[in-house]
Formats: C-alpha cells, sequence, structure tokens
C-alpha cells in the first residue's frame, strides 16, 4: 500500500468540507476522484498532499504517517502534486521551472538541467525549453505543472483537474500523457470533471458529494449507480437516464 | 547578461575613477556611493531575490556600526575586528525575527523588521554603555593602519570598492546555485515551490542570515569612515528605506541592480544637501516618497530591466503558445 487516508475529515468552521473519507492506493494503480463542484474532493486531495491539515484522521505515506507533514516534506518522500489553477513560476523560463523540482534530487544546477531537458522531451515541451512561462496558454501550462512534478522523481503524481479548460484533442493528447507516465511505473491519483478522461484512465473511481463519499468502484460501475446520477443531475434524471449514462460528461 | 565584458568595462572605470576625478568631493562622493550600494545589495538578497522585504534592516548596519564602535570604547580594539562581533549579533537577531517570521506569508516580515529596528533604537539610545543619544566615537588619531582611520577618502574608497566586489561575487555565486533559483521559486510562487520540495522557510532564513551579516558590513564600514555613530545615524529608519529604494530603484533581485540605484541616488542627495544644507533633510523623505511610488506604478522590475528589457524587445517579440 502506497497512499492511505484513515478517515480524514477536514472542517472549515462547523462545515465538513470532508467528512470521514478513507481510501488507499496501491502501487501502479491509477485513482480517480470525482464529484460535482463543491462536493470535498479538491479538499480531501489537498489533505492528502499537504497542503491542507486534515482536522481529524490521518494521511500514511508508504507506511509512516505524514499527517503533520508540510507539503516539502512529502515531495522528498515522493509525492507530487499539479495544481488545478497552473502555478508556473512566471519569471522564469520552462527549463528553469522544472529545475526547481529537479533540484529536490541534485544540489548540482547542471545535472538538474540536464535531467529538466529530459522531463521536457518527454512532456512535449522540449522545443519551448528556453521560452519564459509567461508566454505559455492554458495547455502549455498544465503540461509544464506535469513537468515540473515529474523531476522531483515522484513515485505517486497526484493531478488536480489536469485536463480542464482543454480542447477535445488537447484532452486526448493529455491522457496519452499521463499513460506514458503511468507506465514509467507511477502511481497516479486524478481529480477530474470530465468524465471521459477517467473512464479512460482510471481503474477505480470514488465519488464525492457533499463531502463524502457516496459510491467506489470500477469507472463502469459508478456510473451506473443511481446515487451518482443523482448527485450529479438531481433524482428525477436519475430515474429516467439510468440506463446509459456512462460515456457522457458531467 | 548581454555581454560578458560590460561587468569588467565597469570595473575598470571604478577602479580609476577616484584616480582621474581627485577632488575631495568626488572621491568621497565615489566612495558613499559604493558604501551604500553594500548596504543595498545585502539587502537585495533577502528583499530582491527572496521577496520578502525588510523595512528594518537598519538594524543589522547598527549592528555593525556600534559593534566596530563599542568594542573600540571598552576594549580598544581595532573597529574592523569589532565588526566582526557586529556581524555575529546581525546573524544572531536575523535568526531570531526570521525563525517565526519568514513562515508567514504577507506583510507579517515586513512589520516585524520595523518594529525590531526601532525597539533597538529606542534601546540603544537609553543604553550608557553603548553611548545612549550621544553616540560612539571611534579613534581619533589612528594607533596602527589596522585602526583604519584616513583623512582622504580615497583609501576608503578602495576598501569599499573590494567589500562591494566581495558581496557582489558571493551573491553571484548564490544566484547560481540551487539557493539561488530556490529563492527566485519562492518568490514568484511559494506554495508552487513547497509542492516540489522546497523548504521555503529554511531558504528564506539562510537568505535573511546572509543578507543580515553582509549588511552590517556597511554599518561597520561607515562607523569606521565618520569615526562616529549616534541613533540616528545608526538606527535611523531613514537608512532601512535607503537600501530598499535603492535596491528597488536600480532593480530588485538583479546582481547590479542596487549598485546602479546607488549611483542615481546618492549623488542626488549629495547635491540636494550642497544646495539646501540643514533645511532639505524633511524634504529628503518627500522625495523618496515619491521615487517609492513612482517605482511601484510605473517600473517595478528598476531601471536595470526597464534597460534589459528594452534592449531584448527586438530579440522575442510575439507569444509563443503550446498546443
Amino acid at each position: 500500500m502506497l497512499l492511505e487516508a484513515r478517515s480524514v475529515t477536514k472542517a472549515f468552521g462547523a462545515f465538513k468540507a470532508v467528512n470521514d473519507v478513507s481510501l488507499t492506493i496501491n502501487k501502479g494503480e491509477i485513482i480517480g476522484l470525482i464529484g460535482p463542484n463543491g462536493a470535498g474532493k479538491s479538499t480531501f486531495f489537498n489533505c492528502l498532499t499537504g497542503d491542507l491539515m486534515p482536522t481529524t484522521g490521518q494521511v500514511f505515506f508508504k507506511g509512516q504517517d505524514v499527517t503533520l507533514m508540510g507539503p516539502e516534506q512529502r515531495a522528498r518522500l515522493g509525492l507530487a502534486r499539479t495544481f488545478q489553477v497552473p502555478l508556473s513560476f512566471e519569471g522564469m523560463s520552462l527549463v528553469e521551472n522544472v529545475m526547481i523540482g529537479a533540484f529536490l534530487r541534485t544540489a548540482d544546477p547542471d545535472e538538474a538541467r540536464a535531467k529538466s531537458l529530459k522531463v521536457l522531451e518527454l512532456t512535449g515541451l522540449a522545443t519551448l525549453r528556453d521560452a519564459p512561462a509567461s508566454s505559455l496558454g492554458t495547455p502549455g501550462r498544465k503540461r509544464l505543472e506535469i513537468a515540473r512534478a515529474l523531476a522531483t522523481d515522484p513515485e505517486i503524481l497526484l493531478l488536480d483537474e489536469a485536463m480542464a479548460g482543454l480542447t477535445a484533442t488537447e484532452v486526448r493528447q493529455a491522457i496519452e500523457l499521463v499513460r506514458d507516465i503511468h507506465r514509467l511505473g507511477i502511481t497516479l491519483v486524478i481529480v477530474e470533471h470530465i468524465m471521459e478522461v477517467i473512464i479512460s484512465l482510471a481503474e477505480q473511481v470514488i465519488v464525492f458529494h457533499q463531502g463524502h463519499e457516496i459510491s467506489r468502484g470500477s469507472p463502469q460501475y459508478v456510473t451506473q449507480d443511481t446515487r451518482v446520477i443523482e448527485a450529479y443531475l438531481g433524482k428525477r434524471a436519475a430515474a429516467t437516464a439510468a440506463k446509459g449514462f456512462a460515456g457522457g460528461k458531467a | 547578461m548581454k555581454n560578458k565584458f560590460l561587468p569588467f568595462v565597469f570595473l575598470a572605470l571604478a577602479l580609476i575613477y577616484p584616480l582621474l576625478l581627485t577632488s575631495p568631493f568626488q572621491q568621497r562622493l565615489g566612495a558613499l556611493i559604493l558604501l551604500y550600494a553594500i548596504g543595498a545589495s545585502a539587502w537585495n538578497i533577502i528583499g530582491g531575490y527572496a521577496g520578502q522585504v525588510s523595512v528594518g534592516h537598519v538594524m543589522f548596519f547598527g549592528c555593525g556600526a556600534y559593534g566596530s564602535l563599542a568594542a573600540y570604547a571598552h576594549f580598544g580594539w581595532p573597529p574592523i575586528l569589532g565588526l566582526s562581533l557586529g556581524v555575529a549579533a546581525s546573524i544572531g537577531i536575523a535568526a531570531l525575527i526570521g525563525t517565526p517570521t519568514l513562515r508567514l506569508s504577507g506583510h507579517y516580515f515586513s512589520m516585524a523588521t520595523i518594529a525590531v529596528a526601532e525597539l533597538l533604537r529606542l534601546i540603544v539610545t537609553n543604553v550608557e554603555y553603548l553611548g545612549g543619544a550621544v553616540g560612539l566615537s571611534g579613534p581619533v588619531m589612528p594607533r596602527t593602519w589596522l585602526d583604519l582611520s584616513f583623512t582622504s577618502a580615497l583609501p576608503y574608497y578602495y576598501l569599499f570598492l573590494s567589500t562591494l566586489l566581495f558581496i557582489l561575487w558571493l551573491t553571484w555565486r548564490m544566484e547560481k546555485s540551487r539557493m539561488g533559483y530556490y529563492l527566485r521559486a519562492i518568490k514568484d510562487n511559494e506554495r508552487a515551490a513547497r509542492s516540489l520540495g522546497v523548504e521555503a522557510g529554511r531558504y528564506k532564513l539562510y537568505a535573511f542570515m546572509m543578507s543580515a551579516g553582509l549588511t552590517s558590513l556597511a554599518g561597520g564600514l561607515y562607523s569606521i569612515m565618520f569615526g562616529f555613530v549616534d541613533p540616528e545615524s545608526g538606527l535611523g529608519m531613514l537608512t532601512s528605506v535607503k537600501m530598499l529604494i535603492m535596491a528597488a530603484l536600480g532593480g530588485a533581485g538583479l546582481l547590479f541592480g542596487p549598485l546602479v540605484g546607488a549611483a542615481i541616488l546618492v549623488p542626488l542627495e549629495e547635491i540636494s544637501n550642497t544646495l539646501l544644507g540643514g533645511k532639505g533633510a524633511g524634504l529628503t523623505f518627500m522625495v523618496y516618497g515619491a521615487i517609492i511610488m513612482i517605482i511601484a506604478r510605473f517600473y517595478p522590475g528598476g531601471m536595470l530591466k526597464l534597460i534589459q528589457s528594452k534592449l531584448k524587445y527586438d530579440k522575442s517579440g510575439g507569444k509563443a503558445d503550446v498546443a
């Protein structure tokens, strides 16, 4: 077991954004976290990465209790993430952005640069390596997020809506990239709005609604689950559309 | 970094400057520019590179100035030896302030530095051991060359120049190292940096301690040149503001930015002091206020950045985009 959350609850005042969610992820898996807006999946995600501390519950990574560790310590252990709204280092070139990630494993700038160029090659950004990050559009920034995270040599990569805001073609290219990353032996947790992405990538999906886990299983299973359809479309739609929802856009 | 030889041309000019312009005013002006460039370059490490705006850097300047002269006044040490105590005190104070405040984002750090600097000024004003409100004096007549007491500004000029070169070399080494990259990343986006394993609090603290120690060199050299320090000259807020403005005007986060800022502002100040005499003291604050506003509104990158971007404009025009 690589990453484990034990009954994680995150409360903001009286409001429980995440309510008693548990999760185990084994090496090599791809797990999808889905749910309507405000369902708590991003909050849960941030509890896994260390950006938020759970109110109660624990997070374990490689058997170690990381509940109280910040994101920088978790990164050192091999956990990497991307941000939903890309947080590129605007004042730096692409290769410098990636070097910040590579520096986690080496203090030598030449080594960090060499490794970053390889990662840019893998993520399809090599030709733009010396361009400033501020010159990138959304698809480029999303790729740069992934490249930076990969440069830290992660064992697990958590992608926060890495495909949001992309066109259909760009989504297909991004799915290919995620598959390539998985083939490198990196375990993946994917938060995603787009059903097509989850269905084509994830082996197991956890559906969030109002802070709770309402369904869990294969993508085919959860998209047939009436509770999931209810959460997304309301009760009446669940009754009528129960038969063939899979494949639609959430 | 457009031309590799440009810094060496300027270095050559700096080396022969006091030999070409030999009047006491010109030599003193040159020495003062270098002295302020030392302070502003030291500030630049935490304020420019790490983006943590200290508005109380005079406390480190004061540590150097008081350390030098207090060691002379009480133990008869050459001021330059006392300066080492000032440097150590600066680094210690920086660690004490930085450890709790650099973890916080926003303006807590700036506020804390102002508060501690003012507190230190008030304390020193009331401590007889440090000369109280009257201040401390250095050796009137040099006992040995180690006292570094000269009548001409020329030796100071070269002393300051070599100190500045040392700081710039150190900063350049840092800029090219992992720490330099990390500081830029922290300044740009701390949350993203931390997600990539950057221990932001620790690197900001290192930068602050390094900056503090080097700033106290400026204070020590100041007190050695003028042979005198009091709470206003050694711990007054205006000195903090000057370091900040010179770095910001020239280009915060750029190696030569603070030097450019000092080369613009020090002559302006000297000339206005000569023209206005004592009456101009309040005016200085107003001028600095105006400069802060103009930089913040129109040239947030500073003059050096402005020149660089003008030069670069022809090379890269349009925006690149990725499909």
